[in-house]
C-alpha cells in the first residue's frame, strides 16, 4: 500500500515536471516564433499562439506578458486604423495588467506597460500626449526602481525620450545617453530560458537612429 | 516492484493510446473570410490562426470532448463543442461582429463630451485650452458648439434660446451656483474655474439625466481630473497678470497650490476700451486641491478656491444725462469635497459635500449695495450594475440656500431648503438598443411644493457607425433670486425638451445632427413700464409665473481630424426659431439672447518644423433683437449680424531648460464693427450701442512648467 502511495506521488511529480517542460518548450518556441516573425499575418501569428498559452495557463505570468507584447508587433502594423490599433493595445494592456497581478511588482511587467501606453498614445498623440507620456514615463520609472539592471526598463525610458519631441523634453540626444546605458546592460545580461531577454536588437537600431 | 511496473505501463499504454485527431475548417463573418482568427482547444496549448483564406487546420492528441474556441479582435469570441477520437473534424465556423465601445449604442441625444478618453468625445480638454477666442475659458470655448449662442453682454452659456441663469454648472456632481463673477452692465464675464481643472466635460444641451436639476436648458457636467503623475511647478507672466502653481505628489496623494493675480490696467493702456473704466479691474484667485487615493478604487477630492475682484466704472443705462459710477466688490469662496468608490461586488458610492459663499457690494453713484448669496449642498449617489451593462443609480441631495440684497438702509432677504431625489436606469434590448429612465423630484422650502419630472431616453444603432437617439424630459428651476426675494408666492419655472438625433462617428471624424422642440411654463413675469436697465438691486411688481415661451431648431456639427496632417477643424451651424413672454414682456417676442442663425468654423494646425500650433476661430450671429421704444413692436428691432475672426498662436518652446508655452492670441482681428444692441433714455429719445468691452483684444501669455510637461493649474 505504502508502495502504492510512493508511486502515485512519483508519478505526479513526473506528470507535474513534464507539463512544466511542456510550458517551458512552448514559450521557448513562441519566442521563436515572435523571434522570426517578419510580417502582419506572422506577428498576428505569434500573438495568437502565446494567447492560447495565456488561456491555457492562466497563473503563469510569462504567458500572459507574451501575449502583451506580441500584441505590440500586431498593432504596429501601419495599414491597421486607430480604432483597431486602439482595441489592439487594450487587448494588450489587459494582459500586461493580468501578469501584474501574478508577479507582482516585476521590473518587466512594468518596461511592458509603459511601453503599450506610449504605443497607445502615439494612435492619437495630440490628444494624448499630455496625458499618456507621464502615465507611461512614470511606468518605465517604476520598471527602472524595481530593477535597475533591467535592460528593457531602459531601453523604454530610452525609446519614450526618442520618439517625444525636443519640445516636450525629448530628443535623440537625450535618448542616446539612456540607449547607451541600456545597451552595455544588454551587453551583460543573463538570459534564463524563458525570462524576458528581448530588446537587444532594437536598442542598436534606436542607438543607430539617434547619432 | 510489481505494483510500479504495472502502474508505469498503465502509463505507457495510455499514452499510446492518445490518438492523433486533426480539427480543421474554416472561419467566415458575414460570408467573408476572416483571416487572423484565434482558433483553440480551450485548456490546451493545441490550436492555430487562420489563414488569409479563412482556413485554418491543426492537430491534436487529447481526446474526448473539449471546447473550440474562436476569437478574433473586434469580434465576439464563441465555442462549440467537439469529440475528439482520432476521426478527422471539419468546421464552418461563423463569428459576429462584436459591438465595441467605438460602435456601441450609447445615450448621447442633447449630449456632448468633450475629454481625453472619453468615448464619442467632441473635444478634449486641450482643444478646450486652445481654441481661438477663447482664451482658454471653458463657456468661451462650448460657445463654438452647436446649439449655444454667443453671449454677448451678459454672463452665461446662452443654449438653444434659454437665458444664461438656464445652464447650471456641476463640479463632481456637485451644483454651482454660479460659475461667473459679478454682472457688470453689459460686459460678460469669464468663467470662475480654469479649463486645466478637468478631464472631462459632458455638455448638455438638453434632455439631460435625472442626476441633475435646477436648469432648464443645460447642464454642464465638469469632471476634475485624478492624480497627477509628478512633483511640478508652473508659472505663468499673462499681458494679463501672473499666475503660479505648484503640484506637490506623495505617493497616495497630491496638492496642488496654486494662485492668480490679474490686473487688466497695462492691457488698456495699450487696446482701446469702449468701457468707461474709472479703474482697471483687479482680480486675486487662489486655489488648492487635495486628492487622496483610499484603496484601490476610493478617490477622495477636495477642491477650494477664492476670487476677489474690483471693477469700478461709469455708464449711462443709454443717456449721456444720467451718468452713473459703478463699483463692484466681489468675494467667492467656493470648496467641495467629494468620494467616489466601488465595492468588490460592483457597487459605486459617490458622496460630496460643497459650499458657495458670494459676496458682493458696492456702490451706484452714492448709493450703497450689497449682494449676499451663500449655497451649502450634500449628495450621495448610489449605483450598481445589474445583468451586464444594464445598471439602475439612485440619489439624493440636500441643500441650503440664502440670497440677501441691501440698498444703502433697505434689505431683505430669504433662505431655502431644497430636497431633491433622483433615479434611473438604463436597460440595453440587445446590441442595437438602450434606454434610459429616469425620473426626479424636488421640494423647495421657499416654493414648498414637491415637483416630479421624468426623463426618458432612447438610442439605436443605425449601421456600424450610425446612430439615432430620442430623448424627452420636464425640466424645473426655481425663480432667479431677485424674484423669490420679493415674493413667496412664485412657483417652478418649467421647461419640456424633445430631442431626436442623429450621429456618425468614425476616426477622427464626427457627424452630428440634432433637432429639438422646447416648451417653457410658469415662466416668472412682473409688471414694469420702463425698460431701461437698472442694476445690483431692482424691485418688480406683480410677480406672478404667467409666463410661457418655445425654441425650435436644429443643430449641425462636422469635425474632421483626418484629413489634413497636423491638422484638424470644425464646423457647427445651428437654427433657433424662438418666442417668450416672461419678465415684462407685453407679448410674445423674440428675446434678445437669441440668434436666429449661428455659425461658428474653428481649425488648429499643428506645425512640427516651427514647434508652433496656429489656431483660428470665425464665428458669425444673425442680428438680434433689441427693444426701441419708438417702435410700437415690442423688440420689433434688428441690430445688424455679428462677426468676429480670432485667431491664436501656440509656440512650444524651452526656457532654462524647462518645458513653456509661449501663447498670444487676438480676438476680432479684421475689427468687425460689432453692437450688442441699445440702450435707450427713459424719454426714449436717446440712444447708445452696446459694444464688445474692446473692438480688438489682445492677450500673450508665457506658460512654464518645471518637472513636467503638463499643466494643472
Amino acid at each position: 500500500m505504502k508502495k502504492i502511495i510512493i508511486t502515485l506521488v512519483l508519478a505526479f511529480a513526473l506528470v507535474n515536471a513534464f507539463s512544466q517542460d511542456k510550458f517551458t518548450s512552448a514559450i521557448l518556441k513562441g519566442i521563436a516564433m515572435m523571434d522570426s516573425a517578419k510580417n502582419a499575418a506572422s506577428n498576428l501569428e505569434s500573438a495568437n499562439y502565446f494567447e492560447r498559452i495565456a488561456n491555457a495557463e492562466p497563473a503563469q505570468w510569462l504567458a500572459q506578458y507574451y501575449a502583451g507584447l506580441t500584441l505590440i508587433y500586431v498593432a504596429y502594423d501601419e495599414s491597421k486604423d486607430a480604432e483597431t490599433r486602439d482595441m489592439i493595445y487594450d487587448k494588450a494592456i489587459a494582459f500586461a495588467d493580468k501578469a501584474d497581478k501574478l508577479k507582482p511588482g516585476n521590473s518587466d511587467v512594468y518596461a511592458l506597460k509603459g511601453y503599450i501606453t506610449f504605443m497607445k498614445m502615439a494612435v492619437a498623440p495630440q490628444a494624448r500626449a499630455m496625458s499618456m507620456i507621464p502615465v507611461s514615463n512614470a511606468q518605465i520609472e517604476k520598471a527602472i526602481a524595481l530593477d535597475p539592471e533591467n535592460p528593457r526598463a531602459l531601453l523604454m525610458k530610452g525609446q519614450n525620450l526618442f520618439y517625444t519631441p525636443e519640445a516636450f523634453g525629448g530628443g535623440k540626444a537625450k535618448a542616446a545617453e539612456v540607449l547607451k546605458q541600456a545597451a552595455i546592460k544588454f551587453a551583460s545580461q543573463k538570459t534564463t530560458g524563458i525570462e524576458p531577454s528581448w530588446g537587444q536588437r532594437r536598442c542598436n537600431s534606436l542607438l543607430e537612429q539617434s547619432k | 516492484m510489481k505494483q510500479l511496473c504495472f502502474l508505469l505501463l498503465m502509463l505507457t499504454v495510455l499514452a499510446k493510446a492518445q490518438a492523433q485527431t486533426r480539427i480543421s475548417g474554416t472561419v467566415t463573418a458575414a460570408g467573408r473570410p476572416l483571416s487572423g482568427a484565434n482558433i483553440l482547444l480551450a485548456g490546451t496549448y493545441d490550436g492555430t490562426s487562420a489563414d488569409s483564406t479563412g482556413s485554418f487546420s491543426f492537430t491534436s492528441y487529447e481526446s474526448g470532448s473539449f471546447a473550440i474556441v474562436f476569437s478574433s479582435l473586434g469580434y465576439n469570441t464563441d465555442s462549440l463543442r467537439v469529440q475528439l477520437n482520432g476521426q478527422p473534424v471539419t468546421l464552418t465556423l461563423r463569428m459576429k461582429e462584436a459591438i465595441v465601445e467605438l460602435n456601441a449604442v450609447t445615450i448621447n441625444a442633447g449630449t456632448f463630451e468633450t475629454g481625453d478618453n472619453r468615448k464619442g468625445a467632441v473635444l478634449t480638454s486641450i482643444d478646450v485650452a486652445t481654441t481661438a477666442g477663447a482664451v482658454a475659458d471653458v463657456v468661451a470655448a462650448l460657445q463654438t458648439l452647436p446649439g449655444t449662442a454667443q453671449a454677448f453682454g451678459e454672463n452665461g452659456l446662452f443654449v438653444r434660446g434659454g437665458t444664461g441663469a438656464e445652464t447650471q454648472t456641476f463640479f463632481d456632481g456637485m451644483l454651482v451656483k454660479s460659475a461667473f463673477g459679478s454682472q457688470l452692465p453689459d460686459i460678460a464675464g469669464r468663467s470662475r474655474f480654469s479649463p486645466f481643472l478637468f478631464k472631462g466635460t459632458s455638455f448638455s444641451t438638453g434632455g439631460y439625466s435625472a442626476q441633475y436639476g435646477q436648469a432648464l436648458s443645460s447642464a454642464l457636467l465638469m469632471e476634475s481630473k485624478d492624480m497627477p503623475d509628478k512633483t511640478s511647478t508652473e508659472f505663468s507672466i499673462l499681458s494679463v497678470g501672473l499666475s503660479a502653481a505648484h503640484t506637490e505628489k506623495w505617493k497616495k496623494s497630491s496638492l496642488v497650490v496654486g494662485g492668480n493675480y490679474y490686473n487688466l490696467a497695462p492691457m488698456y493702456a495699450v487696446v482701446k476700451q469702449n468701457i468707461d473704466w474709472n479703474r482697471s479691474p483687479v482680480e486675486i484667485q487662489g486655489s488648492a486641491q487635495y486628492k487622496l487615493q483610499v484603496g484601490e478604487r476610493g478617490m477622495l477630492k477636495v477642491y477650494s478656491q477664492f476670487n476677489r475682484t474690483r471693477a469700478d466704472l461709469t455708464t449711462n443705462f443709454g443717456d449721456e444725462q444720467n451718468r452713473a459710477d459703478i463699483v463692484n466688490k466681489n468675494n467667492n469662496y467656493y470648496i467641495n469635497a467629494t468620494y467616489k468608490d466601488e465595492t468588490q461586488s460592483g457597487w459605486k458610492v459617490q458622496g460630496g459635500i460643497s459650499a458657495y459663499v458670494n459676496d458682493e457690494r458696492g456702490k451706484v453713484n452714492n448709493d450703497k449695495y450689497a449682494l449676499d448669496n451663500n449655497q451649502y449642498q450634500a449628495r450621495f449617489v448610489l449605483s450598481h450594475p445589474i445583468l451586464g451593462r444594464n445598471l439602475v443609480r439612485t440619489g439624493i441631495e440636500s441643500s441650503f440656500n440664502s440670497h440677501g440684497e441691501s440698498w444703502n438702509a433697505l434689505g431683505r432677504s430669504f433662505n431655502n431648503h431644497m430636497q431633491a431625489a433622483f433615479a434611473e436606469t438604463e436597460w440595453y434590448l440587445g446590441q442595437l438598443f438602450v434606454t434610459r429612465i429616469g425620473v426626479r423630484t424636488e421640494n423647495n422650502s421657499i416654493i414648498d411644493k414637491w415637483n416630479l419630472a421624468p426623463r426618458l431616453s432612447f438610442a439605436m444603432k443605425a449601421g456600424k457607425r450610425g446612430q439615432f437617439a430620442l430623448a424627452y424630459g420636464s425640466f424645473y428651476q426655481n425663480p432667479d433670486d431677485a424674484y423669490l426675494v420679493q415674493d413667496r408666492n412664485l412657483d417652478y419655472e418649467k421647461a419640456q425638451h424633445f430631442i431626436l438625433n442623429y450621429v456618425y462617428q468614425k476616426t477622427g471624424i464626427t457627424f452630428r445632427a440634432e433637432t429639438y422642440y422646447k416648451k417653457y411654463d410658469n415662466l416668472t413675469k412682473y409688471n414694469s413700464t420702463t425698460y431701461t436697465q437698472g442694476f445690483a438691486v431692482t424691485n418688480y411688481s406683480d410677480l406672478n409665473n404667467g409666463g410661457s415661451g418655445y425654441a425650435k431648431g436644429f443643430d449641425l456639427f462636422f469635425r474632421d481630424k483626418k484629413t489634413i496632417p497636423g491638422g484638424q477643424y470644425w464646423i457647427s451651424y445651428s437654427y433657433l426659431d424662438t418666442k417668450r413672454d416672461f419678465r415684462n414682456y407685453p407679448t410674445r417676442a423674440i428675446p434678445p439672447f437669441a440668434a436666429k442663425h449661428s455659425l461658428n468654423i474653428v481649425y488648429k494646425q499643428y506645425v512640427p518644423g516651427l514647434k508652433t500650433e496656429f489656431g483660428t476661430t470665425y464665428t458669425f450671429s444673425s442680428g438680434r433683437t433689441y427693444y426701441n421704444p419708438n417702435n410700437a413692436v415690442f423688440l420689433g428691432n434688428k441690430t445688424k449680424s455679428f462677426n468676429n475672426l480670432s485667431l491664436n498662436i501656440s509656440y512650444l518652446t524651452r526656457v532654462f531648460n524647462e518645458f513653456a508655452v509661449l501663447y498670444a492670441s487676438a480676438t476680432n482681428l479684421p475689427g468687425f464693427s460689432n453692437v450688442y444692441g441699445y440702450n435707450y433714455s427713459a424719454d426714449g429719445l436717446k440712444n447708445t450701442a452696446i459694444r464688445p468691452a474692446a473692438n480688438r483684444n489682445y492677450f500673450i501669455g508665457l506658460l512654464v512648467t518645471i518637472g513636467d510637461n503638463t499643466f494643472n493649474h
